[in-house]
């Protein structure tokens, strides 16, 4: 059973993806453009999880949001860096609340990057050591930008205000 | 100078703690090496050919005396004894061990020193003027801006795993001389109709394998909307920078694919969507920042030398070194001195551990105990009282650092080439060497006037050899070195690229090469006055190439 970082704890993952085994209880996660043909459809069912790739633009997502309790950006490769701008958008211009979850390629070592954009779920590469990693998200206990984290409760300091008044 | 307070002591404390960890992990083997490849260069830390190279950040190139003596005990500890001072004003240690690197990176944050940035997919070390403060051609410091961008840029969250790395440099001079031209964004302070201040903003320039011009995007943009520009533009470029080619990513080619008007309609679009969230600059942020910056405490001094060439020593060689190695600095009484690197003999940019030391006590004495380094790889003492300059040149002469060769042939700009990079076609510093041996009658190369010479040991361009006015690139032909020779090139605003003159030069005949085409130029020169770009410019290559490959010649 794959197991995920959510809101600082490690459980275990209640969602399958296409092309894996259905499995009682678990939501199934339907690529974005699919569920948003449906949803315009009105077909979405009780589908409440899109998975967004790299290139998946947000604007045919934005009038959707409410429809959707899970969004799972994916991170492909080593270096993606797409992800974190999804992230941020979905939480700022687009004020999206739900849980938003980054997977794929990533180590505790992006956590903190990705803990500031505003994901609060995290399903890491599968060599990555949960509970060690949970240390991760204080690696920094302070910050020059404007953070999306107030979620996890890490009480970073933001200081934005030095540089923007 | 910036001085860390308690937030920016915790963060560099914090990332030092980080990568420890991160370089243990790896050692362990937690991490593979292409985990942990991004993290390591995100700290500077390059695997070369021979060994790692650290690359340390030296923000818009301002060092205190405190910090150079702290590169000079990392260069006695953890290396061979000296350091490189790059074209982005940083500094680089060719041997250092992978194990010792946190030790480096913890002794590095005692003196508010960091190697955060400086390689990696994500936003380098802001580059300015090395004359900001002192040039009186400036509308106004930049480096308050400088510091506010390297704090923005600092682990920023959505922009630490770019398309590719990300170049900025600002300037407050028309004459540029921090070539914002060439940078992914170039920023030039400005003032707006009322007198405001603001910017000009340019992108899309760069080197590399595809050098292009940077374009104007913004005319003027207000000062309060300088951060939240910016993560317009680099939202734009994470989004649509390509990926798929590790050569098309850079922002240049986003913007010339998209073309500058849609570049800039997305990057306007953005800021006008992003409005309500971005960060913005208050006059308060400027104004607080600034005083850090503000000018050191000058005597009321009068000129004794105000023009450069003679202070009426009789002495010839303290003469060269006024009128070539100083420059006019802003408050009377003072001038700019510029130290050589270029030494007859010594890699470009390289300086001793002695060196380092010695130049860091003249520091204090001469010049308010600060040290800037340059983008053509010298340094700078920048407010040095003229009625000490005699004993400063004495001084500097017996460390090494006067040789009078700023602005010459011999000034030259040099990547460190095969001699220690993994990317390198071709060695620049044998090539520099040999420049030295040819061209060392000082005499001459003053006769020439201002000539750059900047060369890179492959298409990476870290000599940046597109704006040399004699620019020369390292190639590999069947495992042999050449050289490309390009003229014409200039960083100086309005920048310009360099032409290829033809086919590439073997090895021993790039100094014969260069004295054929400076051989042209002494021909055609229209008058003492006219510069070698002058001449290009006006005749074109094609008397240079006429000389180049009238014969095949053997070196001599």
């Amino acid at each position: 059973m794959r197991r995920i970082i959510r809101r600082l704890e490690v459980v275990e993952d209640d969602v399958r993806y296409c092309g894996e085994e259905p499995a009682a209880g678990a939501r199934t996660v339907l690529p974005a453009a699919q569920w948003i043909a449906a949803a315009q459809a009105g077909q979405a069912g009780g589908a409440d999880a899109v998975l967004l790739a790299p290139a998946d633009r947000l604007e045919p997502l934005a009038a959707l949001l409410g429809g959707l309790s899970l969004i799972v950006v994916e991170f492909p490769s080593i270096g993606e860096g797409r992800g974190f701008s999804q992230a941020r958008l979905l939480r700022q211009r687009h004020g999206y609340t739900g849980e938003l979850r980054a997977r794929g390629a990533l180590r505790r070592d992006q956590l903190f990057f990705l803990a500031r954009c505003g994901f609060d779920s995290f399903d890491l590469d599968p060599a990555e050591d949960l509970h060690a990693a949970l240390a991760a998200f204080r690696s920094f206990s302070v910050a020059y930008q404007d953070g999306s984290d107030a979620l996890l409760q890490l009480g970073r300091r933001s200081h934005p205000t030095r540089a923007s008044g | 100078m910036y001085r860390y307070d308690q937030i920016d002591q915790t963060l560099v404390r914090e990332r030092v703690v980080q990568f420890r960890d991160q370089t243990r992990r790896f050692l362990a083997g937690e991490l593979t090496e292409d985990e942990f490849r991004p993290l390591r260069l995100r700290n500077g830390l390059y695997i070369q050919r021979y060994a790692p190279m650290l690359r340390v950040a030296i923000p818009y190139g301002l060092l205190s005396s405190t910090q150079l003596r702290t590169l000079a005990h990392i260069a006695r500890t953890y290396d061979r004894g000296y350091g490189h001072f790059t074209t982005r004003q940083n500094i680089q240690f060719n041997w250092p061990a992978l194990a010792q690197v946190p030790d480096i990176l913890a002794e590095l944050a005692q003196v508010e020193m960091h190697a955060m940035q400086t390689s990696g997919n994500c936003i380098r070390n802001i580059t300015a003027d090395h004359l900001a403060g002192v040039a009186a051609d400036e509308l106004t410091d930049p480096r308050p801006y400088c510091e506010i961008i390297r704090q923005w840029a600092t682990l920023h969250p959505e922009f630490s795993y770019l398309p590719r790395k990300f170049k900025i440099a600002v300037t407050a001079s028309a004459a540029d001389r921090a070539a914002a031209e060439v940078h992914d964004v170039g920023v030039r302070l400005k003032r707006g109709p009322d007198g405001e201040p603001g910017f000009e903003i340019l992108a899309g320039g760069g080197l590399g394998r595809t050098p292009i011009i940077g374009k104007v995007i913004r005319s003027f943009l207000p000062q309060p909307d300088l951060l939240a520009y910016l993560e317009a533009v680099l939202r734009v470029y994470n989004g649509h920078g390509r990926r798929d080619n590790l050569h098309k990513a850079r922002i240049k080619i986003l913007v010339r694919a998209l073309g500058v008007e849609e570049f800039t309609r997305q990057v306007e679009h953005e800021f006008e969507a992003n409005r309500a969230f971005a960060p913005r600059l208050q006059a308060a942020a400027v104004e607080r920042m600034s005083r850090f910056f503000a000018p050191p405490p000058y005597q009321a001094l009068g000129d004794c030398s105000p023009e450069a060439g003679s202070d009426g020593s009789g002495d010839p060689a303290h003469d060269a070194w006024l009128r070539y190695n100083t420059r006019r600095h802003k408050v009377a009484g003072y001038r700019v001195v510029i130290v050589s690197l270029k030494k007859h003999g010594e890699a470009p940019g390289d300086i001793s551990a002695p060196q380092m030391d010695g130049l860091a006590e003249l520091a204090d004495r001469f010049s308010f105990g600060t040290i800037r380094s340059t983008h053509d790889q010298n340094l700078v003492l920048a407010d040095v009282p003229q009625r000490q300059l005699r004993q400063l040149w004495q001084e500097l002469e017996a460390l090494g650092l006067a040789t009078p060769n700023i602005g010459t042939l011999t000034d030259m700009i040099c990547c460190p080439g095969l001699d220690f990079c993994g990317l390198a076609n071709a060695g620049s510093i044998p090539i520099a060497r040999q420049i030295h041996a040819r061209f060392d009658d000082l005499d001459y190369l003053y006769d020439l006037g201002p000539i750059e010479i900047k060369m890179s040991g492959c298409m990476n361009a870290c000599g940046h050899h597109h704006i040399g006015h004699i620019g020369i690139l390292g190639v590999d032909k069947h495992g042999k070195e050449w050289y490309q020779i390009t003229l014409g090139g200039s960083s100086a605003a309005p920048a310009a690229l360099g032409e290829v003159i033809g086919p590439s030069v073997a090895k021993e005949e790039v100094a014969e090469t260069i004295a054929r085409i400076l051989e042209v130029y002494v021909r055609e020169r229209d008058g003492e006055d006219e510069r070698f770009l002058q001449t290009v410019r006006r005749i074109g290559i094609e008397p240079f190439q006429e000389r180049v490959y009238e014969t095949h010649h053997t070196p001599a």
